[in-house]
């Protein structure tokens, strides 16, 4: 079933990078959130080529069903799509700028070298194995092993932080904070 | 790997479906658009504006809070799939103990939040110290 | 052990299938699949009417057929011949995406139904957890479809519909890890082959907390389908039609296909997983075909017994208010979940994952002695 793996991978590689790319060109929020989604989805399918199938079902689970969500619910409290409509003095659509000098160098910084450190990562794994046929046991019960095993701090130490998480989200929500409204 | 022909298959299926209903719908139906029905419904007045305002703040906290779950329960899936098996081989009580201290510190944060009335849906934006002395809860 | 329909057909043939075989009984069983839970989804409609006659002391359909009973083919051509009614100032691109990724999502979820012991499509080792990724891809076509509109009522329908389904996401997963604990696994058929036949084998009955955890899914399985007592997305008295408010013709179908075979689908997932899904007793699965056939007739069978108990529940309570609604999932649901959860493990650690009713035999069996 190589041909069908091919298949898989090139669609899901086609919706992850098309998906991406209309995110960055799409000028209504709302659309490139619903672009994101077929992005997200395509990634997961590349997670199934992997034979990784637990990360494709968490990415569907949680980017999927939550962040694509969340994204859209942020945006409606922004009050939705109709928010930039700004001409150019030749007439046509533009939107305006986000950011000055300062944060364009450091984005460019930044980029440069997330970059630099992907090639050097790539370079590795590419060399070391190419696409090779992965033999499909169950991943679950090996990450569920290593999780209480060799792991055990870190899975004991991503509760605090999403016990931070769940504090924090809720203070930041809150209308007014509680130490300017007990005055 | 054709154990995950079948979630394509039906993906298309599905697809095979929509199209070919939408398809057959478009060439049977009747077709005489007007401005009137084109409208969005609003009992009938014109509609006033658009509908695309500004949102409650209470339904970005329920997605954030409902992410930080869905992690969670991301992260305990594999750990509660091996548990049984743990409790085979005898060293089930590890397992037990990790679960245990996971799931404890998370209910801190629903305590957390339940105590702050962050889970409750309807808040006034006064706050609720006030709202439950008027007792307008 | 079989594990999709193509490992079980080619065990009893004696016969192993090359690509081109897999993928043609594999492209059959999928249609197959769709096309009795498209069946379903329309009969659903049926009964849904046809029940709600009975509860109000009504005849409902009884014109198109014997009984009625092709009401819903009526309605489908109804719905091909509809005009297609775009709103002017709607979204177009998302008004024409939102009703397909509904049933595009709730059609993907179908692949891990377990049916029975063969004719499971993919018996995937993440089942369950897949089965949650698929169908939430219906809230994001929820929230879609009552944006795209541009309409108050939609809108509306939409947010509260969104909030809704991941909000009762959590007490659902928290309820299903309790039960992958049970079972050990995330597989579909080691989640229904750890029961047995009969009731006192189902993890209904396990223990005290899944048996408290089976309505925490049930209720929760109704607030995600957005059937009533939890149908305020689509809250006819307020909203009125609620996120399918400004759609028409095959559009509003696909709405209505997807929530009647979602409800389906959560309905024989409970089944399966806690009240024994396609077991059958006596050994009866080892005779071939007939076995299958019966269990097959038995998953169906439960699942339908579910369906009717959603559909009495729809025309036996009210609606609930939103601020309820929240408190109930946040404040009960939840906690609840969360404490089954633990309950379970605890129970698994000192009993040694014993039943109750493993626990009561042994002792019975002691005290005779």
């Amino acid at each position: 079933m190589n041909m069908f793996l091919m298949i898989i991978f090139t669609l899901s590689a086609f919706l992850a990078v098309g998906g991406a790319l209309s995110v960055a060109f799409a000028k209504n929020l709302i659309h490139a959130c619903v672009y994101l989604l077929f992005s997200l989805i395509g990634v997961a399918g590349l997670y199934l080529t992997l034979g990784a199938e637990f990360v494709a079902a968490t990415q569907l689970v949680v980017y999927v069903g939550g962040v694509v969500v969340l994204l859209l619910f942020a945006i409606m409290l922004t009050g939705g799509s109709n928010l930039h409509h700004v001409t150019s003095r030749f007439g046509l659509e533009s939107t305006p700028l986000m950011g000055n000098l300062r944060t364009y160098i450091m984005g460019i910084v930044t980029a440069l070298l997330l970059i630099a450190v992907l090639c050097n990562v790539l370079q590795g794994s590419i060399s070391a194995s190419a696409v090779v046929e992965s033999k499909f046991s169950s991943t679950v019960e090996q990450i569920g092993v290593k999780l209480v095993t060799d792991h055990i701090l870190a899975f004991e130490i991503s509760s605090v932080l999403l016990l931070g998480a769940l504090v924090g989200a809720a203070i930041i929500a809150r209308p007014y904070r509680s130490s300017e409204t007990e005055n | 790997m054709d154990v995950y022909l079948p979630i394509f298959l039906l993906i298309f299926i599905a697809l095979l479906i929509i199209f070919g209903a939408l398809i057959l719908s478009y060439l049977i139906r009747p077709s005489n658009p007007s401005l009137i029905k084109q409208t969005a419904y609003e009992c009938g007045e014109l509609p006033v504006g658009t509908a695309w305002a500004n949102f409650n703040v209470r339904f970005y906290v329920v997605a954030l809070v409902f992410i930080i779950f869905d992690v969670e329960s991301a992260l305990m899936f594999p750990v509660v799939a091996v548990y049984k098996r743990f409790l085979q081989l005898g060293s089930g009580g590890a397992v037990l103990l990790s679960l245990l201290v996971f799931i404890g510190v998370l209910i801190q944060g629903v305590i957390y939040c339940w105590r702050k009335g962050d889970l409750d849906w309807i808040k006034s934006y006064r706050t609720s110290s006030d709202v439950r002395a008027k007792g307008l809860k | 052990m079989n594990e999709t329909i193509v490992s079980y057909l080619g065990e009893t043939l004696g016969y192993s299938f090359n690509w081109a075989g897999t993928l043609a009984i594999f492209f059959i069983a999928s249609l197959v699949l769709a096309s009795i839970m498209a069946l379903i989804g329309g009969l659903g409609t049926y009964a849904e009417r046809k029940i709600s006659a009975d509860i109000q002391m009504r005849y409902g359909p009884n014109r198109v057929g014997p009984y009625g009973i092709l009401q819903f083919l009526a309605d489908g051509v109804k719905m091909l011949l509809k005009e297609d009614c775009i709103p002017r100032d709607s979204d177009r691109f998302i008004f024409k995406l939102s009703p397909m990724l509904c049933l595009v999502g709730v059609l993907a979820s179908l692949a891990v139904l377990p049916t029975s012991s063969g004719f499971i499509l993919a018996n995937l080792n993440v089942g369950i957890f897949y089965l949650l990724g698929a169908t939430s891809v219906v809230g994001v076509g929820i929230f879609l479809g009552g944006y795209s509109s541009n309409s108050k009522w939609a809108m509306l329908g939409g947010m509260r519909g969104a909030a809704q389904i991941i909000s009762y996401e959590v007490p659902v997963t928290l309820t299903i890890l309790s039960i992958v604990l049970i079972a050990g696994g995330l597989s579909m058929n080691t989640l229904v082959g750890g029961q047995g036949a009969f009731p006192n084998d189902w993890y209904i009955f396990h223990n005290p907390f899944s048996f408290i955890g089976f309505f925490v899914y049930f209720i929760g399985s109704l607030a995600e389908t957005n059937r009533a007592p939890f149908d305020i997305p689509e809250a006819e008295s307020e909203l009125v039609s609620g996120y399918h408010t400004e759609f028409s013709g095959m559009r509003f179908a696909f709405f209505a296909l997807s929530e009647y075979i979602e409800v389906f689908v959560l309905c024989a997932i409970a089944a399966a997983l806690f009240l024994g899904g396609y077991n059958i007793p006596f050994g009866l699965q080892e005779h071939g075909l007939l076995g299958q056939l019966l269990q097959l007739a038995v998953f169906f069978t439960k699942s339908f017994f579910l369906y009717y108990v959603v559909i009495w529940i729809r025309w036996t309570l009210p609606r609930m208010r939103v601020d309820h609604l929240m408190i109930l999932c946040w404040k009960y649901l939840t906690p609840i979940a969360l404490l089954n959860l633990v309950g379970t493990a605890v129970w698994m650690y000192c009993f040694d994952g014993k039943s109750f009713y493993m626990i009561l035999k042994q002792l019975f069996v002691a005290s005779g002695q």
